[in-house]
């Protein structure tokens, strides 16, 4: 794994945090992260930055963080 | 369905009527008037002329200054005509037709009349009919045979030698036509083509009586002046005037065929005037809906390249990249690939592979690769060039308005009051609808432009915005929501059309969002530099001025907030009532020409055609029944992230077809060494461009002359590509990519490319009543065309909205990464130029590169002057990805501390300087916000080390083509 993808990634995901995960209940954010990400990125994606989020959590915007540990679940399940 | 006469769509477009047809609405209350024309009724609406009630009952009356794409003149004098109970003879053109008129078309006064007039025009006119170029195609020529002219008295040479024009110099600058004065005839239909229809004003009479003649600016050459090489001139010249260059050398057209032009995403319609199977002139067609007769620089013009020298046919191989091409049958390239793709998906997993489709191919092209990619590669890593360009506008408007697409015509501008134009630069970028939309402009309606830069529109001729709101870039969030508080807080929003047709939850919630100081002008002001009481009004113009239209483009897009901007944008329109009729709506100017097809085609990897999410189960059931194939549910990667994966080494091998990655996509660098990371790069195209340069196969493509298809401009609008020429290689597009799916295992059987847009249309509800033959029919179709709309649907949310009701987004403004430093202290923004299109790939290789051989770097006088730079001066132009090396344009279109360049000469590399900043919602590039630095150099013939590197690699590649 490449630096540069991972960093990317945690970019997007908090991009994605503070441009969708805002107003309403911090629940509702966290939700419309997570079904953003769900549906807009591709799985290797969404495998990679959840595998390895714990290391970089200090980074990661804390509607980010929530968002990807239900997607962590999610996948788990699958 | 009743139909009413609609003069707009009733009329042949094979014939000149003369004047334009009235306005008119065409309901059952409007009234048509009834007069005699010859003893024939005529029934025409109120407002025709008598000339062009003539044309509709068979009646060609003689003209020269006329013509139907012109406002009557009356200055030639050869139509008159005789109305019972009127004195003399009135010009047909200029008279307007009445209730129970009488009119007299042809009787010997009126023959003797025209005859002397025609007698006066031939007198200063060469008499070399035989071997002028117009010979077949000549107004003048015809209007002398139509009148009876036998014989000619006065001989302007011999009586007053000084006194004709006889000897005038041709004007050869242009060099797509010539303008020959000897054969002008002043009727002054280039003058008015080139105010009316195309809204430059570059040409004028000078002198007077019958010193008059054609003037490009001061009596200035045709490229020294302001001309654009529109063609609206020529189109409109009656003689031998103003005459393609190509017609000059070869001789008139034996046949047409309507096409759809290949550049931008207007798609206007043009006859392919051919010898055999030559083209050999692009006319801009009448009856296109698009284009409505007009056409620009590129479309018209510039179709040289299809038949460029550079052109590759031959389908070839090679082991990697560092070797010799080798050609090679399309059989053995299809297995060659094949073979290559096979093996990295056993050795790097299925998710390994993938496909680009392009904006540039036909949307049964792009279909099929979307469908070879999550058919035969088996999983939806597919991406189109939309990505890097539109993609926030198909999140954006699909979230408010339920449907990635405009929502209105082009014609719709005519209706409108208040422009706002948005990051677009129509006059060069889409310039055929750049001059629509100054013709409403100059008729009355107000304009606003918020745009970093002073382009044409802001002050032109008889064109100027009522307010030019000159935000900084990256702020466009700021500047939106700051519109939406004004319109909010000074209570002008449409509350009735928002309680009937929004979600009343999520409007309130936005409400109050945007209700906030924070958002208002005077707090948005120290990011926008954006004047509070500008935006004030702006708002207020916007709000109610009546009908408020929005255009934008890619300086909306390509940004970090692309998607929230054009949510912002959508939040606007709903929040004034201004969607879901004529003359109002939100329209994103489509970059290329298919970009909306692409789209539509179900490109983008987390979507089946008609904008459909794959891990809709019924949806996959729908496809996977059709293509008897199991679908991935998973959406795939994005070209972005294909790119990081090559980079990071787990994605191997790449299908692109019609699009050069290696040239438009942002940090070069990072693109290259992802393509360098690749074990099997198919590259389809017409030339070897940038990213061909990293190829394993190249699959030699077909330009839009060489096959069938159909594009879908910016207003949904499908028209017909018509083959006019066999592929050069043998194979069309779609045909290539049948061959290479058959040889990866997956064999698809079409004979035909309708046989394709059945398929669209039995698997797309949008398109289900598409077919080649309605296409035929109606000219072009705008989706969604179905058994409720079966002719289209023209104005989207005309009752309601494609989602049920419209939902007002939160866009807070999250301020880009990209900020300027002490290192980097100016914005670069990039954009693209008239002249030219796109990367350049095509235009570069035609006569194009006239107005523009090389990309320049447009720079504030200020920020010149703090660094010593003048005009022509060569600069260094540096970003944390990059730097390059170009030359400076001095230019107050600039604002201090932003600089712009174009990206279409590959050696510029404006793109190693762009960085991977992306929008949080599509990951479309950032490409209009990066912080530079700008140098002079002291050698005038430095490269940078990315240049260098590029000639080498260029030159090293060339060698590898055996021609």
């Amino acid at each position: 794994m490449s630096e540069n993808e991972l960093s990317h990634l945690i970019k997007m995901a908090n991009q994605i945090a503070s441009n969708i995960g805002i107003g309403s209940t911090e629940e509702d954010c966290v939700k419309k992260v997570v079904t953003h990400i769900t549906a807009f990125w591709a799985l290797p994606m969404r495998q990679k930055i959840c595998a390895n989020m714990e290391e970089f959590a200090e980074d990661l915007n804390p509607i980010a963080t929530k968002a990807l540990l239900e997607i962590q679940t999610n996948l788990k399940a699958a | 369905m009743l139909h009413f006469f609609d003069p707009r769509t009733d009329l042949d477009s094979e014939i000149d009527y003369g004047t334009p047809p009235a306005t008119f609405d065409p309901t059952p209350d409007a009234e048509l008037i009834s007069l005699s024309i010859d003893g024939n009724e005529v029934r025409v609406p109120e407002g025709t002329s008598v000339m062009h009630a003539a044309a509709m009952a068979g009646i060609n009356i003689p003209k020269l200054c006329a013509t139907d794409s012109l406002e009557a003149f009356g200055s030639c004098r050869i139509c008159l005509v005789q109305i019972e109970g009127r004195r003399g003879f009135p010009a047909s053109c200029t008279t307007p037709a009445e209730a129970g008129m009488e009119v007299k078309t042809q009787n010997d006064k009126i023959g003797k009349l025209r005859r002397n007039v025609m007698e006066l025009y031939i007198s200063d006119h060469p008499l070399d009919c035989l071997t002028c170029p117009a010979n077949g195609d000549c107004e003048l020529q015809d209007m002398a045979g139509a009148v009876g002219l036998r014989n000619v008295r006065y001989t302007g040479q011999s009586a007053i030698p000084s006194h004709t024009h006889l000897d005038e110099k041709k004007d050869t600058s242009n060099p797509y036509f010539t303008f020959d004065a000897s054969k002008c005839i002043v009727c002054n239909r280039c003058v008015r083509a080139c105010e009316e229809t195309q809204g430059t004003f570059a040409l004028t009479i000078s002198s007077r009586g019958f010193e008059s003649k054609v003037s490009p600016g001061q009596d200035d050459a045709f490229m020294d002046s302001d001309c654009v090489s529109c063609g609206a001139c020529v189109q409109a010249c009656p003689t031998a005037t103003l005459m393609e260059t190509s017609i000059i050398d070869k001789g008139q057209p034996e046949h047409s065929v309507i096409t759809t032009c290949a550049y931008c995403g207007v798609g206007c319609a043009f006859k392919a005037d051919m010898k055999g199977d030559e083209v050999i002139r692009m006319t801009p067609w009448k009856g296109g809906k698009a284009n409505r007769g007009h056409s620009c620089v590129k479309g018209r013009f510039a179709f040289g390249y299809a038949t460029h020298q550079d052109r590759i046919t031959s389908p070839m191989v090679r082991d990697s990249i560092d070797q010799p091409w080798r050609k090679v049958s399309f059989e053995e390239a299809f297995d060659f690939a094949a073979t290559r793709i096979k093996g990295i998906q056993e050795k790097y997993g299925r998710n390994s592979v993938g496909g680009i489709t392009s904006s540039r191919c036909t949307n049964e092209e792009t279909y099929l690769v979307q469908k070879l990619v999550r058919a035969a590669f088996g999983n939806n890593n597919v991406d189109t060039c939309a990505r890097v360009c539109h993609s926030p506008t198909g999140f954006g408007l699909k979230t408010t308005l339920g449907e990635s697409a405009g929502t209105q015509t082009f014609d719709s501008v005519e209706k409108t009051d208040v422009i706002m134009v948005i990051g677009a630069n129509p006059t060069d970028a889409h310039p055929v609808f750049g001059s629509r939309m100054k013709k409403r402009i100059r008729e009355g309606a107000k304009l606003i432009v918020v745009d970093p830069r002073s382009i044409d529109l802001v002050n032109g001729p008889h064109v100027n915005a009522d307010y030019h709101l000159q935000l900084m870039p990256g702020t466009n969030v700021a500047f939106v929501n700051a519109m939406a508080h004004v319109i909010v807080n000074e209570g002008l929003e449409a509350a009735d059309f928002i309680a009937e047709r929004c979600e009343t939850e999520a409007f309130h919630e936005w409400k109050n969002f945007i209700a906030d100081e924070r958002h208002s002008p005077e707090n948005t002001e120290q990011f926008t530099g954006i004047p509070a009481a500008y935006i004030r009004g702006a708002a207020r113009l916007y709000a109610t001025g009546g009908n408020g239209s929005i255009y934008y483009g890619l300086g909306v897009t390509e940004h970090s907030q692309g998607s929230s901007t054009v949510m912002g944008i959508a939040n606007l329109a709903m929040l004034t009532g201004n969607v879901g009729r004529d003359g109002v709506g939100v329209n994103p100017l489509r970059g290329q020409n298919n970009v909306q097809g692409s789209c539509d085609m179900g490109s983008f990897p987390h979507e089946l055609p008609g904008y459909r999410h794959i891990s809709g189960q019924a949806v996959r059931d729908l496809f996977e029944d059709a293509w008897k194939v199991k679908l991935d549910p998973e959406p795939g990667y994005r070209i972005t992230n294909m790119l990081d994966a090559a980079v990071e080494g787990s994605y191997k091998g790449l299908y692109v077809q019609g699009e050069d990655i290696a040239q438009s996509d942002p940090n070069t660098k990072h693109v290259e060494a992802a393509l360098r990371n690749m074990e099997c790069l198919i590259v389809q195209d017409i030339f070897l461009n940038e990213t061909a340069k990293f190829a394993h196969v190249f699959l030699p493509g077909t330009s839009f002359l060489e096959k069938n298809g159909t594009f879908t401009n910016a207003e949904r609008r499908i028209s017909p590509v018509r083959k006019v020429m066999p592929p050069m290689p043998g194979l069309e597009d779609w045909q290539v990519t049948l061959g290479l799916s058959k040889a990866l295992g997956y064999e698809m059987h079409y004979e035909h490319p309708s046989e394709i847009m059945a398929e669209i249309a039995a698997l797309t509800p949008t398109f289900s009543n598409v077919t080649y033959e309605r296409l035929d029919e109606e000219g072009s179709l705008q989706w969604p065309c179905n058994d409720e709309t079966p002719d289209g649907t023209p104005i989207m949310h005309v009752d309601g909205f494609v989602r049920g009701k419209g939902f007002f987004a939160l866009t807070e403004y999250v301020p880009t990464e990209e900020k300027v430093t002490r290192r980097f202290p100016l914005l670069l923004t990039t954009g693209r130029i008239l002249s030219q299109y796109n990367v350049g790939a095509q235009t570069r290789r035609t006569e194009n590169s006239s107005w523009h051989g090389e990309d320049t770097l447009e720079i504030h006088p200020q920020d010149a002057e703090d660094r010593g730079i003048n005009t022509g001066d060569l600069v260094s132009l540096a970003s944390r990805a990059g730097d390059t090396h170009l030359r400076a344009l001095v230019s107050d279109r600039m604002q201090p501390g932003v600089v712009y360049t174009t990206f279409h000469h590959p050696e510029t590399g404006a793109n190693v300087i762009t960085t991977d900043n992306s929008d949080w919602a599509t990951n479309c590039p950032e490409y209009k916000v990066t912080a530079v630095q700008v140098d002079k150099l002291i050698s005038e013939t430095a490269s940078s080390e990315w240049q260098n590197q590029f000639a080498e690699f260029t030159e090293q590649q060339i060698a590898f083509i055996d021609k």
